[in-house]
């Protein structure tokens, strides 16, 4: 006799412990087996290409911490320096702005790759490797606050520069935090690398060839777990970053085990980066010289007339650009972050088009679930390291 | 002068008194140590985890058991509309009660002794000495599944239903393997009486004079039996590195998933009272039950307070496993090696 | 693999040992938050009347459009804000009211605790913005 089976379909999110956010998987399962996974997103959709038109250039940047709200200064420096391309002041900005533009971003990547490391080895039952994490992020977030004065929306760059040098003994406390962080990284290793349970769970789950995931547009670890050895930050220097010595740690096994060593791999790079910036930084302006596009320092405003003019233009109009288009990608934590900002020679972008890694990413997760059972998926979602606010933007 | 056994038929209101203030002394002690086990879980995986657990509820916290207790009492009991109201109901009950009765045939103590009227009587600490004790514990932790299958099919649920077969398929096939592993035991001791079990275990460890301070605990002899029966009865009663039916980043919360109030705080104490009866049968069968240093219930309590936090330290510590790897460590390598255990047994014992 | 087992076991035990605590008791015991955090608004005073010389350039660089600024002359021929108030359940703490104050008549607090009851309580006109 002819069992008569059917498929059930079961809704996972927007409110599930593990969906990350507020993603909601269909899911078609024959028994614990998934048949078919269909992402569904939109969900934290706030329209931040759209309100972007409606701002100027400087009030958008507000904004973009809101994309991937882990990383939020990748996302300030991806859009920052999209508009520096278009107004074409790459060049003049000072060396200070760039040595603590990197310091900051490498920050935020271990910032960001703490919190994946977290929620990834929760979702698979490693409660306790979540809050060693936490705290060594909290470590971050304390430094951010003090930089910028929030914990997680920055807000810190400005197009030509910085809203505010480094506060005064900030630099020793950033040296001692990243120097103690390798063997953070080793506790966690301690506690999943070698664990066969953790093996079990991650090896061999999640496969995705180097072309299936070029074919999709894959990038950043996921993308080198693949075997493919691309990294913006080399390949494509900006913010000075051929002036670092670094790795960019590839591996073969396309799965989930691997993505999890490479990006504690580039843990440990950040931090080498982190200590080259950190030796090489010198005092200097944190404002690039271009005075119809950055705001004059506070004490000239009010002793300045002139300077007071140039405040008021640039807060109430902004500044304008030359029409044209650029694109401007960077290695987020995540992956490549692109803003395409197409000028219209007014103060606000004509169109401002953000390609969000995760987004992207997501796109993957369908191809190494389907026939996996229901726990892959988890470890899939936690894999891909997928931000919502990136992805519904 | 030699103690008198109690016998229902010849004094049957000192016997039926003695036996009442057993079961009260024994199932109030276990719901206490329910009550604090949870506590002490949050309060160990707290400091592990670098966080202090509850500190607020009383001094030190201590009365954040009570007042969960309180606060699932006093919550709305929700029934959802789709479910089947009886068999939710009855659900935490089959849970719940098997996991209690267990206890009544562990052994915690050796003999007491008692005058009165003039005659001297002995009570054993135990609540009643069955001649297949063994068999008994064996199936009321089967019974235990039926409470789980239940509560996933009448949540209505589909993550409740997936927690449900997951828990049933994975009690059903670590039983195996745990029952198989215990059987080593009885082979050795020659009978199914829990009593019986730990009074063999009192001799020096295998007969021998010259090491008359070792005892003849069965962990000596039988470590690969009490490997599979720590690691099944992890399974079994759905701990980390096992508790895929209640996963709760996959499914949610499994089969408890659409309970509430005081019928969740019932599947709740169910596990920690499983946690206590697996620690105590594992104290009786493989660390010589009472026996040891202290006075005898001592004894018993402090080595189950040691297994019970070596359960607790290993979910701080471990991932869960999959489903597939699950029934595959299960049934492909636990069950032959218990097999192979009690093969070896055999054969050592026809030699001896 | 058992090596690798008490490996982790290790590490979870020597975190139970007393002083790896990392959590702040927090409502018993704050923070001490940094010169620069963005909390609460305040319009800050001189002796007589407030700094702010209602010169629309917050509400104009505000990025959620959540303060409102009514300016009046008073009797000296002085710019005054008559009506000055931030809709904070709008705004995102951002901090360009503050960049781009002229004056320096508006600061950010440390004070984070903002919850409320009602939704009127967020309407922080100029009396409560002027508070300490
Ligand atoms: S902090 Fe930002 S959002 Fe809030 S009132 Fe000031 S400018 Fe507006
Ligand atoms: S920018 Fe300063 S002076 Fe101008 S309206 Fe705002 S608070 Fe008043």
């Amino acid at each position: 006799m002819a069992a008569n089976t059917e498929t059930m379909t079961i809704n996972m999110g927007p409110q599930h412990p593990s969906t990350h956010g507020v993603l909601q998987l269909i899911l078609e399962l024959d028994g614990e087996i998934v048949v078919k996974a269909t992402p569904h997103i939109g969900f934290l959709h706030r329209g931040i290409e759209k309100l972007s038109e409606h701002r100027t250039y400087h009030q958008t940047i507000p904004l973009t911490d809101r994309l991937d709200y882990l990383a939020p200064m990748s996302n300030n420096l991806g859009y920052v320096l999209a508009v520096e391309k278009l107004l074409g002041i790459t060049d003049e900005i000072p060396e200070r702005v760039q040595r603590i533009r990197v310091i900051m971003t490498e920050l935020t990547r271990l910032k960001s790759h703490l919190v994946w490391l977290a929620c990834h080895a929760l979702d698979i039952g490693a409660m306790t490797v979540f809050l060693y994490c936490f705290r060594e992020r909290e470590c971050i977030t304390d430094i951010y606050e003090k930089v910028s004065g929030a914990r997680m929306t920055s807000n810190y760059f400005r197009v030509g520069g910085l809203a505010d040098d480094l506060p005064d003994g900030l630099e020793g406390e950033i040296r001692t935090f990243v120097e103690s962080m390798p063997a953070h990284v080793e506790e966690y290793e301690g506690l999943l690398t070698g664990n066969r349970i953790w093996q079990k769970r991650t090896i061999g789950v999640g496969e995705i060839s180097a072309e299936a995931a070029i074919d999709i547009g894959i990038t950043g670890p996921s993308l080198r777990a693949s075997g493919v050895d691309w990294d913006l930050r080399r390949d494509n220097p900006y913010c000075g970053y051929e002036d670092y010595d670094f790795d960019v740690p590839v591996r073969t096994g396309c799965d989930t085990f691997d993505r999890y060593r490479v990006r504690l791999d580039e843990m440990r790079q950040s931090v080498r980066i982190i200590l080259q910036a950190l030796d090489k930084l010198k005092p200097g302006p944190i404002l690039a010289d271009c005075p119809k596009i950055v705001l004059p320092p506070k004490q000239d405003v009010v002793n300045n007339i002139e300077s007071l003019i140039h405040h008021f233009k640039i807060v109430t109009e902004g500044f304008k650009t030359e029409p044209g288009e650029i694109y401007q990608g960077i290695e987020a934590p995540k992956g490549e972050l692109g803003f395409y900002l197409i000028a219209d020679g007014s103060a606000y972008p004509f169109r401002m088009k953000i390609r969000p890694p995760s987004f992207v990413n997501l796109q993957g997760l369908p191809q190494m679930v389907e026939g996996k059972l229901l726990a892959d998926v988890i470890a899939v979602i936690g894999t891909l390291d997928i931000v919502l606010g990136e992805i519904d933007r | 002068m030699t103690p008198e056994v109690l016998t229902l038929s010849e004094t049957p209101w000192l016997y039926t008194g003695v036996m009442l203030v057993k079961i009260i002394v024994a199932f109030v002690a276990t719901l206490l140590i329910v009550a604090y086990a949870t506590y002490a879980e949050r309060k160990i995986i707290g400091r592990m985890q670098t966080r202090m657990g509850p500190n607020m509820t009383g001094p030190k916290g201590l009365l954040q058991p009570i007042a969960d207790g309180l606060k699932l009492f006093f919550k709305e009991d929700i029934i959802p509309s789709q479910a089947h109201w009886f068999a939710f109901i009855l659900a935490p009950m089959m849970i719940l009660a098997p996991a209690f009765i267990s206890i009544s045939v562990i052994p915690f103590g050796g003999d007491l002794q008692f005058s009165y009227d003039g005659i001297l009587y002995a009570v054993p600490m135990q609540i009643t000495d069955l001649n297949i004790g063994v068999l008994f514990i064996v199936a009321m932790a089967g019974l235990g599944v039926y409470g789980i299958v239940l509560a996933g099919l009448a949540s209505n649920s589909k993550y409740a239903l997936l927690g449900g077969i997951r828990s049933t398929a994975q009690m059903v096939s670590y039983e195996l393997a745990v029952g198989l592993s215990i059987v080593a035991i009885f082979m050795l001791s020659e009978t199914l009486s829990l009593r019986g079990i730990v009074a063999a275990q009192q001799l020096p460890l295998w007969g021998l004079e010259s090491v008359s301070f070792i005892p003849n605990w069965y962990i000596f002899c039988q470590p690969l039996a009490f490997g599979l029966f720590v690691i099944g009865s992890m399974a079994e009663i759905n701990r980390t590195p096992f508790d895929l039916p209640e996963a709760e980043t996959e499914l949610v919360s499994g089969f408890c998933t659409e309970y509430s109030a005081m019928k969740y705080a019932l599947f709740f104490m169910a596990e920690y009272a499983n946690m206590i009866t697996v620690s105590a049968i594992a104290t009786t069968l493989f660390l010589g039950g009472w026996g040891g240093p202290f006075y005898g219930w001592i004894n018993f309590l402090i080595k189950v307070f040691a297994f019970m936090f070596f359960f607790i330290w290993i979910r701080a510590t471990f991932p869960r496993l999959r489903y597939d790897q699950l029934m595959f460590l299960g049934w492909k390598i636990m069950l032959p090696l218990a097999l192979v255990n009690i093969v070896i047994t055999g054969i050592a014992i026809l030699l001896w | 693999m058992f090596k690798e087992f008490a490996k982790g076991l290790s590490i979870t035990l020597k975190h139970l040992l007393p002083g790896n605590c990392t959590t702040v008791q927090y409502p018993k015991q704050k923070l001490e938050m940094p010169p620069r955090f963005r909390g609460l608004h305040r319009l800050i005073p001189t002796p007589d009347r407030e700094k702010c010389v209602a010169c629309y350039l917050c509400p104009t660089v505000c990025p959620a459009k959540c303060i409102t600024v009514v300016a009046a002359e008073n009797e000296a021929g002085e710019k005054y804000p008559a009506v000055f108030e931030i809709d904070i359940l709008r705004c995102i703490f951002c901090g360009y009211c503050v960049e781009a104050c002229p004056m320096e008549a508006i600061e950010m607090t440390d004070a984070y605790e903002l919850a409320n009851f009602s939704r009127d309580d967020f309407h922080f006109d100029k009396q409560r913005l002027l508070k300490p």
